[in-house]
């Protein structure tokens, strides 16, 4: 009877083992697979079985009945995830913002010999060349281009910035559509999940990739979940159901009619606003509808300062020909600013004189060149080259605290990564070591049954008559 | 100290971010040296290019300031040329104003007194009516027309056609100043004296009379004189203005220089540190990646 045990315990070995060697080997074959974690395969003694029944006196069967695998798991720390992918949408916040606003910062080409404030200053020579020569048609010409060159750049940068929101407003609905597929992919690997484990198997590739469609949804967008008794996760998009079960609810990109021209992301099932404080949904709303209009904002009260205090001036004064009461400028922001088409086709009638009939008077153009002096703009305390420094300043420090807050979260994320990977990932050293180990208990059950086999062969042919 | 689990996937990671670490900043160096300057865009250093702005913008006003100077300069050099001309013909007709006072001259030399007057008289007011780049120098705002206008040959009046006009500029951020002076303010009443000097010439008047012409000859010198003494003084003080210019100018390079561009030297070391660093890890990886306890089984 023990001799027989010992076969079956021989046996079991040799399937434990077995099992052993396949897990090693799935996490040699997954170990750079994004989101696998190790698994290990979860070996345990079997007890005795009852050696009273035999005898006992006996010792046999006491030696227990051997190996099992009773498990194989998945090594993880969910402590870990929760952490990274709170990190995860930090980071992409940041860097989504980060990337938004640099963009505006391009518009400017400042500090630079052709920046925006270059084409200013040589704007505002332009006039102090027609306080110098009143009469002449040469320095008037050269204003009217130095002005128009001036306007041209302001609805450039207006255009542009205009151009950026649009395209980040672009990514909003990319945003929603990779939640919804991040999303469906969960409920359906909720299912199958559930499905696999009711009959008491493990699914732990599949647990793997839920783990990595989480990790996604904490990039893109605010994010919490929760797994319930039935194996499935529950997630919340800010606080409105995303996943329960086997159901996901998409969300779709609508109009959004309190920022026109702008998409806005909503539950589909009740219209409910999409709302997330981190993640790269947030960071490209700050983008859109915080950086670039503030920007878009301080160049438009720029360009209205230009407009109202140089045409105020320039309405008072005269031209070569006593033409007064024109505008210099036309428009009313960045986006419509304008040289006076009259004045462009007649530069003779610029106001450059205080009064009639002075052809020599620059005396009106001294004043709008003075003009660059005066603390006109944030209520009486800075001139328009300090008002448009300060604007460059300010995106500036925008786009470097973005920089600096992706670097701190790309560093905190990564040293998470880190330590996720130290606990889940696959070594393979380690894995050929555990190959090898299993090998040699392999091995040595096999070698267990032979000798098993030369027991039973002189139990039996040995002994007895002959 | 505890040991980490080094697994495949972390490696890796660690390695592209030591790799993309090093050239990062590597690149950010080259485009430093490449470009000469240490702020490409203003998030680079946000304070530093508001700054530099400033000075950029001060830079440019500077420079159209010493613009203005140097036309305003060569406008008074003009005028001044100009008073020149007009102070030696005065002095030779005060010369023969001294000759025709004397009883022993006969009429016929007292004619040919009159007509040099009368050449220099008209000689002024060409003079007068000096244009430079379109503009009559001493004709106020009515830079289009000449200053004095000849009626008569020869002439019974030259009068003024300009007005008080003050052509100015902007000569620095607390200097506007003038650069003209008008027909009146340099030859006062001189056109009318002349002119009834050379009708007393004419008319045969008594030396007495011609004599006291000669006070307003001088009147006349003395006005001109004024005023160019008023431009000299306005030249001076625009070279010291320039000259001042000039300084700020120095100055505001040297600071926006100091904030935009890197310093050379420190660059480079930078760039020969950042480089071996990228080297190292390159090396390091190297000699890691291919380490695996299968180089040692059988």
């Amino acid at each position: 009877m023990s001799l027989s045990i010992g076969l079956d315990t021989a046996v079991k070995a040799l399937r434990a083992h077995q099992l052993a060697v396949d897990v090693a080997s799935h996490n040699i074959s997954n170990a750079n697979t994004p989101g696998f974690s190790r698994q290990r395969a979860m070996l345990r003694p079997i007890g005795l079985m009852g050696a009273d029944r035999y005898s006992r006196d006996s010792l046999i069967g006491r030696a227990g009945m051997g190996v099992e695998a009773r498990d194989v798991q998945r090594v993880r720390d969910q402590f870990l995830d929760y952490q990274v992918r709170n990190a995860l949408g930090q980071k992409s916040q940041h860097s989504a913002l980060a990337s938004g606003l640099a963009q505006s910062e391009l518009v400017f080409n400042d500090p630079s010999d052709d920046g925006m404030s270059a084409i200013a200053g040589r704007f505002w020579a332009a006039w102090h060349d027609v306080v110098n020569d009143p009469e002449a048609p040469a320095a008037r010409t050269t204003l009217v281009h130095a002005t128009e060159t001036l306007t041209a750049r302001l609805q450039r940068a207006d255009a542009d910035l205009i151009t950026q929101r649009k395209d980040l407003n672009r990514l909003i609905t990319s945003i929603g559509d990779q939640i919804n597929q991040a999303a469906s992919e969960v409920a359906t690997l909720n299912l199958q999940i559930k499905q696999i484990e009711l009959n008491g198997d493990r699914a732990n590739d599949l647990r793997d990739r839920r783990d990595l469609m989480l990790d996604q949804l904490s990039g893109l967008a605010q994010v919490t979940y929760a797994e319930q008794g039935d194996t499935t996760i529950t997630v919340y998009l800010g606080s409105h159901e995303l996943v329960t079960g086997n159901t996901s609810r998409d969300v779709k990109a609508v109009a959004d009619v309190g920022n026109p021209g702008m998409t806005k992301l909503q539950f589909s099932i009740d219209d409910a606003d999409v709302v997330s404080s981190t993640g790269t949904l947030r960071g490209v709303l700050d983008a859109r509808d915080a950086g670039i209009p503030s920007v878009q904002q301080k160049l438009d009260t720029l360009a209205a300062g230009l407009i109202s205090s140089i045409n105020a001036i320039h309405a008072a004064g005269f031209g070569l020909d006593n033409t007064t009461g024109l505008n210099f400028l036309t428009g009313t922001d960045a986006g419509t600013i304008a040289t006076n088409a009259t004045l462009v086709a007649n530069p003779q009638q610029i106001a450059a004189a205080s009064g009639l009939n002075a052809q020599g008077d620059g005396s009106n153009a001294l004043a709008i060149a003075n003009l660059q002096q005066a603390t006109l703009m944030s209520a009486g305390t800075e001139t328009f080259d300090e008002f448009y420094a300060n604007t460059v300043g300010v995106l500036g420090a925008d786009v470097n605290r973005a920089n600096g807050l992706t670097e701190s979260a790309e560093l905190l994320n990564s040293h998470l990564e880190g330590m996720r990977q130290s606990v889940a990932g696959v070594n393979i050293d380690e894995e050929v070591t555990n190959l090898n180990s299993s090998q040699h208990a392999y091995n040595a059950a096999a070698r267990v049954i032979s000798v098993i086999d030369d027991m039973l062969d002189t139990l039996i042919n040995r002994t007895g008559a002959r | 100290m505890t040991t980490t689990r080094v697994t495949e996937q972390s490696r890796h990671t660690a390695h592209v971010r030591y790799i993309t670490s090093a050239q990062s900043k590597l690149d950010k160096i080259q485009e430093q040296l490449s470009t000469s300057r240490r702020i490409n865009r203003a998030s680079d250093d946000p304070a530093g290019a508001a700054l530099a702005l400033r000075h950029r913008d001060d830079l440019q006003f500077e420079t159209q300031m010493r613009r203005n100077l140097e036309n305003g300069v060569a406008f008074i050099i003009i005028s001044e040329a100009a008073m020149n001309g007009a102070t030696e013909a005065i002095q030779r007709i005060r010369e023969l104003t001294v000759q025709a006072s004397s009883d022993t001259l006969n009429p016929t030399d007292r004619l040919a007194i009159a007509r040099e007057v009368d050449e220099l008289t008209r000689h002024i007011a060409q003079v007068a009516n000096t244009n430079f780049g379109g503009a009559y120098v001493f004709s106020g705002h009515q830079t289009k027309t000449a200053a004095y206008s000849v009626i008569g040959n020869p002439p019974t009046a030259i009068t003024y056609q300009g007005d008080a006009g003050q052509r100015t500029r902007r000569i620095s951020k607390s200097d506007v100043v003038p650069v003209n002076v008008t027909g009146p303010g340099v030859f006062g009443t001189a056109f009318t004296d002349l002119i009834q000097l050379r009708l007393d010439l004419e008319s045969g008047a008594s030396a007495t009379t011609i004599s006291s012409h000669l006070s307003e000859i001088d009147t006349a010198l003395e006005g001109i004189l004024a005023a160019r003494a008023d431009l000299g003084a306005r030249i001076n003080r625009f070279d010291a203005v320039t000259a001042q210019s000039e300084q700020t100018d120095i100055n505001l390079q040297q600071l926006r220089s100091r904030i935009e561009e890197p310093d050379l030297a420190q660059t480079i070391l930078q760039m020969q540190q950042q480089s071996q660093a990228l080297e190292a890890a390159l090396g390091a990886i190297g000699r890691t990646a291919n380490m695996t306890l299968l180089n040692f089984l059988r």
